[in-house]
């Protein structure tokens, strides 16, 4: 287990000032399926989460995942266009998709 | 982290609860057995990772066979992706402003030495812990029964912090806020709001964790530890109190984590309810630590079940184990109560005697009688909110 540093640095005015070392935050990358709409998913979708937030989702239907491409426009501001509002949807349902709720 | 591991859902205890044609839903065990990542985040041990931007980290099942959860052991959640990596001490500030006397701006050497410090021991758990147990799937990250921990802290009394800046006659609100950040400025942020007259005594701003500094990930330097309240309201890395007149309305207290205000606290995924209210106390919930499902166990020797069992802070009052699907149930030997508020750890020691599945089931009933239902008993909400049906673990005696 790796822990955070404290560093005790001494000023030269006998200031004592602590800082926290800059953390190292993991990078981990998770792939999702790549078609031409892959894309879509890159310029929309990876702002303010990562695709692990998809993924976590399991199978869903396509109306299921409309609502989430919606929820992510409407209620989180994502700036995502009509066209690709409907290509997302198509993308996410083609690879994460199931018939039913 | 594999998706396939994800669909492995355990589908034991399922079965339709409302077969309206139009209103159906379930709720079935949460997901199980997910994957634990070969890779580990700072002062984190390897854990199951939903996500890394922002940290979404949980807690395997097989740390649930104590009172405390080890702090690189214990569960990982942000709403927001820009957290703060490096924090000088020297001008990181806890700023209280608003309907108060004095602005206060405090560092966390100034709330060390200059107020009274507390110490006490809590369960920690988010409102969507066990979200997956819910069918249709409900709204938001799909936890299994990982996203709970227990924690000593210590820190100091909120109401001793906003005694200090003085509260204005009118003042009736506070809203929290910490230092995570949105990415598109428009996005609504993580504030919490509590109403003044219901802070309680035990509602602390910490510093330690265990004994040791807060890590990182669990919102170093300074978290609201509110006891006995779902952890969505305890903010991270805690930087701001404001104080107000009047409710502000906020995306994270208005909309999302509420559940319906009626008495099951249920909907169905057709008709949401119109009334809806904040999570804030906690059911009771229990989770069996060992064995974990699918374990080689062999026959005519010593088994000890071993869990945790926590509630609101009314404490728990008996554990009872069942070993034929919920029909017979008998007591098991509680541990220390830490506090009120904390995992009671529980122990059974039995004997499998018969080769051939087993399946071990864990409830528990607080000091104020209630009890945990069976999975499939549980309503449904939107918002997949506040799961704690009976746990159950399927091993093989061989
Ligand atoms: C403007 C920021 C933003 C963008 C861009 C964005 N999301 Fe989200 N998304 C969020 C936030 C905020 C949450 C909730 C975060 C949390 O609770 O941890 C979320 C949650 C989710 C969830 C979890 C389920 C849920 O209901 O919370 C999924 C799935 C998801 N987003 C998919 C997408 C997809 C697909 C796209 C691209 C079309 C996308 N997001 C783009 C902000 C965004």
């Amino acid at each position: 287990m790796k822990k955070i540093v404290f560093i005790l640095l001494i000023a030269t005015l006998s200031l004592q000032a602590v800082y926290t070392e800059k953390v190292k935050m993991k990078s981990i990358s998770f792939e999702i399926p790549v078609d031409k709409n892959t894309i879509v998913m890159q310029r929309n979708c990876q702002w303010c989460h990562s695709y692990g937030y998809i993924l976590n989702q399991g199978k869903q239907s396509r109306e299921f995942w409309h609502k989430i491409v919606l929820k992510m426009r409407n209620t989180y501001k994502a700036p995502i266009s009509p066209r690709d509002e409907l290509l997302a949807t198509e993308y996410l349902y083609k690879h994460f998709g199931k018939e039913k709720n | 982290m594999r998706r396939r591991d994800f669909f492995k859902l355990s589908v034991v205890a399922s079965s339709v609860v409302v077969t309206n044609s139009l209103n159906a839903y379930k709720t079935r065990e949460p997901r199980d057995n997910q994957t634990i990542s070969l890779e580990s985040f700072p002062e984190k041990r390897p854990l199951i990772i939903h996500s890394d931007r922002p940290p979404l980290l949980e807690t395997p099942r097989d740390a649930f066979t104590k009172a405390i959860t080890p702090n690189d052991e214990l569960f990982v959640r942000w709403h927001m992706p820009h957290i703060p990596t490096a924090i000088n001490m020297e001008t990181h500030y806890l700023q209280v402003h608003g309907e108060v006397n004095e602005r206060l701006y405090l560092t966390v050497e100034m709330l060390k030495k200059e107020f009274k410090s507390h110490t006490i021991t809590v369960a920690m758990q988010c409102g969507g812990n066990s979200r997956s147990a819910f069918v249709p799937t409900t709204s938001g990250i799909q936890w299994g029964s990982g996203a709970m921990g227990c924690s000593t802290y210590k820190g100091i009394k909120l109401k001793d912090i906003l005694a200090r800046a003085g509260l204005k006659a009118d003042a009736r609100w506070i809203t929290l806020n910490g230092d995570d950040k949105a990415v598109m400025e428009k996005m609504p942020h993580f504030k919490r709001e509590l109403k003044i007259s219901e802070i309680s005594d035990e509602t602390i701003i910490a510093y330690e964790q265990n004994g040791e500094e807060l890590p990182f990930l669990n919102g170093y330097p300074l978290r609201l530890i509110i006891p006995g309240f779902y952890s969505d309201s305890w903010v991270k890395m805690l930087s701001d109190i404001r104080v107000t007149k009047e409710y502000q309305k906020y995306y994270y207290m208005d909309t999302a984590y509420r559940v319906p205000d009626n008495a099951d606290e249920s909907e169905t995924p057709e008709v949401h309810a119109k009334s809806t209210k904040p999570l804030e106390f906690m059911n009771v919930k229990s989770y069996i630590g060992y064995p974990t499902p699918n374990t080689k166990l062999y026959a005519k020797t010593k088994l000890t079940i071993k869990g945790i069992a926590f509630d609101e802070g009314s404490g728990i009052k008996e554990l009872l184990i069942s070993l034929d699907k919920g029909k017979t149930w008998v007591e098991a030997t509680l541990g220390e109560e830490l506090s009120k508020f904390a995992f009671r750890s529980f122990t059974y020691r039995m004997k499998p005697m018969n080769k051939g599945k087993l399946t071990i089931m864990a409830k528990a009933v607080n000091n104020k009688g209630e009890e945990q239902p069976f999975a499939h008993e549980i309503a449904w909400n939107h918002g997949g909110y506040k799961y704690n049906g009976i746990d159950s673990v399927t091993v093989s005696v061989v």
